[in-house]
């Protein structure tokens, strides 16, 4: 027994040795999934850890109410109310900035310094330098990412205008928050970190620049643990609103915590989605490869069972073989996964500024790994493993009978496809076997899919930048003003020598509901046949705000669960306040278009307010743009200036640095898969085949002849994969647009025709790679063994 | 040198003309020496049996007489070409256009009819047979479309020769025909394969362990330990359906 056992283990060691190229090309397979599936467990791992605790030890606020004036007072009723566990009061405001390295204005959030204390909330991270000394009120500390980009030394001088007054700021240390993780200006959808600044300074300056001694108009609030918020929210809207409260909000819709958390759930998706289908082919490859062994051992198998050996240890005995086969894979898939892992915490890193991002495989990521792994050995195992068991000794002593072909409608079909005998041979073995040649289709489609749904976001992104800074977005800049201003205003921008053309529009922060759904996003009030910004929807068509009542867009027609005709309810939270009644005439999806737009006249009209406005689109005279930068950065009115070309070019660089290596990536997965897929069953289908191949090489075939019977099939698999697999990709695609799509845009669905193109070369460059290296096996067939055996 | 073909009627027409050839397998103390050292003459159109015990070397002479197989030392000339010099892609061309085979194992082409079957050589042959015709020769007009896996042994075997005939070769070598047949179906494949050689002589080449299937041949060459060590001339040829074993 123990003789037969070892025996056996002999065996098993052969038959692994043997299959070594073949479970080389599974292990690629596998390592691809549990590589994918290390990486995307492994970085949700640490970066939500990572922001739970920096969130916990800097003590991020888990709600935020913006408001107008509060005395400073009303914090202490603030800080009674139930649920809430610890409140700052703070002064927030915006700057323009002028600066010797940046030629635009640069856009600055300023904030009063949380206290010293290590109560306060929204702590800082101090990286370089100091906190600013409190008898020196021009002394501010900056977020380190503009720092860097703006390339400012500690120290430096910056001109500013706050509020509309004439400052001059001193750069004294560069910090992180846990507020501005990822730093991104209002109505940005990449961060421009050289054009957008956040300032923290003392609050004694800044409660003078803006009148607001023993007051505030920002609070942050931490909430007691356990409590949900919404009854901390509703309580605090009625508190501030006499004193201008445009609403309280919590974390999970401020900006950059939404675009963390948004990031984790893309990973998520990536986890749940990706490793499926490399361990689903690799189960498919085990399964061919075990097959095709207990179909070659079937002697062997009835000879140990009439010896009397247990079908338990011959089930073990091919058991043992799948999860040796696998093993490689595990490991390689392990190594990959951390290795990709660190590159992509290197990536967001680059994105999203933690003050540490370690990218850890904790025992969960392993414990995945192993079971994802077990996945395919079991999968693929149980076929072939069960059908030795069930091998009766004595038909397993019987050699097989030859492969019976005469089934009809494969003879007929194969007959009338064949224009010769080769191709019926392919045919013929292809139909044979239609489960196993459906798996390998789907296999080798799985890859084209990958790679077109994987590759298919910067076609998409290119198409929603083109649509927004091209059809929507025609201005060389926009201005946001510090307060609304009246019809002044426009004509003062008017004659700044250089400004070709001005529109103006008016934004007011409003909720916007319908019955107990709610939006909290502003009113957009546009201009009629506005040249320079214009409504376009996500294909790209142009349109006009309605002449009467709104527009929304299809995500808040959504959440609203309104159609065009139905009623809408605009709580204004500025100005008076009013609660507008507004009647949807409208629906329509743009890029970057915000919930609700309408007819400024209207919004003005609604507002009762005269000829108002937020801001402006400017087209300017490009040989004047320094003069009209030096305008607007000491005009007192402006709070905010956005290039368009500048911020371009930003998101061209940020999408080029990112685009490169995920090209590799994603080329380099599918690759592994269509490798993985023809090898294997190329080698099988040799393994058949031998005999036939060589046979016709004895009967004057020449290699190539030879060749093209063998890989004839595979390149009969890969063709009628491609369609199916472009397909899937698209389909993908389109669901995964649906998954990244938030508030601040809508990605178009979009297919570059080039990216399935691309996917089909991948494909073809792999398998013509692969075919290679079978070949030489085919040219290598040894003639006179073949007609030695009978198989 | 064994001159198979000295026949009465004037000088003989060789087809093939074996000199000292060798074959040796590995090397050192596990060398084989699997031929050693042949020399033979072949007469085109003759009926030559090989006789001799397992392991004596046949099948490797005849491997190396059909281009399958490299020779350690010493010549086959075909036509006055030397075989025995031919690169791999000559060799393939050799068997292509010269050469049939027939095995003990029949090594049809399981997904493809036996009609199929022949007009896969037909296909890339100058100047075949139809593939019917083939088949018709070796009395299986009546089997045209079924698949191996549906023709008995014997049935298989005769495809395998119409293949191997299909596209008129010169020679035929046929190693162990009968081997895996009962003596009634053995004989139908010899009388197959003995009016190809009547009909189109075709130089036929048969192995066999069967001392009465020597009758049917014009010679009869006897293998012992990779030598020649005898030859017979029948002067009748006996008719295969006759012979039994
Ligand atoms: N590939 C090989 N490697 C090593 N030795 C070989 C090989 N092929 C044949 N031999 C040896 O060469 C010798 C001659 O073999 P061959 O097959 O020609 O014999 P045979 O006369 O055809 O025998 P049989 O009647 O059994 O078919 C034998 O001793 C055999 O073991
Ligand atoms: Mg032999």
């Amino acid at each position: 027994m123990s003789f037969l056992r070892s025996t056996l283990t002999v065996k098993l060691m052969r038959d692994f040795w043997r299959l070594r190229s073949q479970a080389v090309a599974i292990a690629l397979v596998i390592a691809a999934g549990v590589g994918t599936m290390v990486m995307a467990v492994g970085l949700i791992g640490s970066m939500s850890a990572t922001r739970d605790t920096y969130y916990d030890q800097y003590r991020f606020a888990d709600m935020f109410a913006p408001l107008v004036r509060a005395p400073e007072t009303l914090m202490a009723k603030i800080r009674m109310l139930p649920g809430v566990a610890a409140a700052d009061s703070r002064i927030t405001t915006r700057a323009t900035l002028d600066l010797p390295l940046v030629m635009e204005p640069v856009t600055a959030r300023v904030h009063s310094l949380p206290a010293a204390s290590p109560s306060a909330l929204n702590r800082l991270v101090l990286r370089a330098g100091r906190y600013p000394n409190p008898r020196h009120p021009e002394e501010v500390v900056a977020n380190e990412a503009f720092v860097r980009a703006a390339g400012l030394p500690l120290g430096a001088r910056m001109k500013a205008v706050l509020y509309g007054k004439q400052v001059d700021l001193r750069l004294v240390g560069a910090v992180l928050s846990p507020e501005y993780v990822y730093a991104l200006a209002p109505g940005q959808i990449f961060p421009d970190n050289r054009r957008s600044a956040v300032l923290w300074m003392d609050r004694e300056p800044l409660a003078a620049a803006l009148n607001l001694n023993q007051a505030f108009n920002d609070v942050v609030i931490r909430l007691s643990p356990g409590e949900g918020g919404k009854e901390v929210e509703r309580r605090l809207d009625i508190l501030l609103a006499p004193y201008g409260g445009a609403g309280a909000y919590p974390r999970a819709q401020q900006i950059s915590d939404r675009f963390v958390t948004n990031e984790i759930d893309q990973l998520t998706t990536m986890a749940t989605l990706m490793p499926p289908i490399f361990l689903l082919v690799a189960a498919f490859l085990l399964n061919i490869v075990l097959s095709r062994l207990v179909d070659t051992e079937r002697e062997v198998i009835g000879l140990l069972k009439a010896f009397g050996f247990p079908v338990r240890a011959i089930m073990l005995h091919y058991i043992v073989l799948a999860i040796l086969l696998s093993l490689g894979g595990l490991a390689l898939g392990i190594a990959l996964g951390a290795w990709l892992g660190r590159g992509m915490a290197g990536i967001y890193q680059n994105f999203f500024t933690f003050p540490f991002l370690r990218f850890r495989i904790d025992a969960t990521a392993y414990l995945v790994a192993l079971a994802a792994t077990l996945v395919p050995v079991m999968l693929g195992a149980a076929t072939a493993v069960w059908r030795a068991a069930r091998l009766a000794p004595a038909d397993a002593m019987r050699p097989e009978a030859p492969a019976d072909y005469s089934g009809v409608a494969v003879t007929r079909l194969a007959a009338a496809l064949g224009p010769d005998e080769p191709s019926r041979i392919i045919i013929r073995g292809l139909l044979r076997r239609p489960i196993r040649s459906v798996l390998a289709i789907l296999g080798l489609a799985a890859a084209t899919m990958l790679y077109v749904a994987s590759m298919s976001p910067n076609g998409s992104m290119d198409r929603m930048i083109d649509l927004g800074f091209s059809r929507a977005d025609r201005s060389d800049l926009a201005v946001a003003f510090a307060e609304p201003r009246d019809a002044h205003a426009f004509h003062e921008l008017e004659r700044i020598p250089g400004i070709l053309n001005v529109q103006p529009f008016r934004t007011v922060g409003a909720r916007i509901r319908s019955r107990h759904h709610e939006v909290r996003d502003g009113l957009v009030g546009v201009e009629q046949r506005g040249d320079l910004s214009r409504v376009v929807d996500i294909e790209g068509r142009t349109s006009e705000a309605p002449p009467v009542g709104v527009m929304l867009s299809g995500r808040t027609a959504r959440i609203l669960d309104v159609g065009v005709g139905d009623l809408v309810e605009a709580l204004v939270t500025e100005g008076e306040r009013p609660a507008l009644r507004m009647r949807v005439t409208a629906i329509l999806d743009s890029p970057f278009g915000g919930a609700a737009t309408l007819d400024r006249a209207i919004l003005n009209q609604a507002m009762r307010e005269g000829d108002v406005l937020s801001g402006a689109y400017l087209q300017v005279d490009k040989a004047a743009l320094p003069q009209v930068y030096a305008r607007l950065k000491a005009s007192p009115m402006i709070a905010g200036v956005t290039a368009r070309e500048a911020t371009l070019r930003t998101i061209g660089e940020t999408i080029e640095e990112n685009f490169s290596i995920q090209t590799y990536f994603y080329t380099g997965l599918a690759m592994l898969v269509v490798v993985g897929v023809i090898y294997n069953s190329a080698r099988i289908s040799l393994s058949e085949r031998a005999r036939d191949l060589a046979s016709l090489r004895v009967l004057g075939f020449r290699r190539g002849e030879v060749a093209f019977i063998l890989l004839g099939e595979q390149a009969v698999l890969v063709l009628v994969s491609l369609p199916f697999g472009i397909w899937a990709g698209i389909e993908l695609w389109r669901f995964l647009i649906g998954q990244f799509n938030t508030e601040l845009f809508t990605i178009p669905f979009f297919v570059d025709p080039r990216v399935p193109a691309q996917g089909v070369l991948v494909v073809a460059i792999a398998a013509a790679a692969t075919a290679f290296l079978v070949r030489r096996r085919v040219d290598r067939l040894d003639l006179v063994r073949a007609l030695k055996t009978r198989e | 040198m064994s001159r198979l073909a000295s026949q009465a009627d004037g000088e003989p027409e060789a087809i093939f003309r074996v000199d000292g050839l060798t074959k040796v397998y590995g090397e050192g103390e596990s060398a084989v020496h699997a031929l050693r050292g042949v020399d033979l003459v072949a007469r085109q159109g003759a009926m030559i049996v090989l006789l001799g015990p397992s392991g004596s070397g046949k099948s490797t002479l005849l491997n190396i007489l059909g281009g399958l197989d490299h020779a350690s030392a010493g010549h086959v000339w075909f036509h006055g070409n030397d075989v025995t010099a031919f690169g791999d892609d000559a060799l393939t061309e050799y068997r292509r256009r010269s050469v049939g085979f027939v095995f003990q194992f029949y090594n049809l082409v399981a997904s493809l009819t036996a009609r199929e079957n022949v007009s896969l050589i037909t296909e890339i042959s100058d100047n075949p047979m139809d593939p019917a015709e083939a088949l018709a020769l070796v009395g299986l007009e009546a089997r045209l479309d079924h698949f191996p896996a549906q023709l008995s042994g014997g049935e298989q075997q005769r495809v395998a020769i119409a293949r191997a005939i299909a596209k008129r070769p010169e020679v035929l070598l046929c190693d162990e025909p009968t081997g895996a047949l009962d003596s009634q179906t053995g004989t139908r494949v010899l009388a197959a394969l003995d009016t190809v050689n009547r009909e189109f002589g075709t130089t036929t080449f048969i192995i066999t362990h069967n001392a009465v299937i020597a009758d049917m041949a014009d010679e009869v060459l006897l293998f012992g330990d990779g030598r020649i060590t005898g030859q017979r001339h029948n002067q009748v040829r006996a008719a295969p359906l006759g012979l039994s074993w």
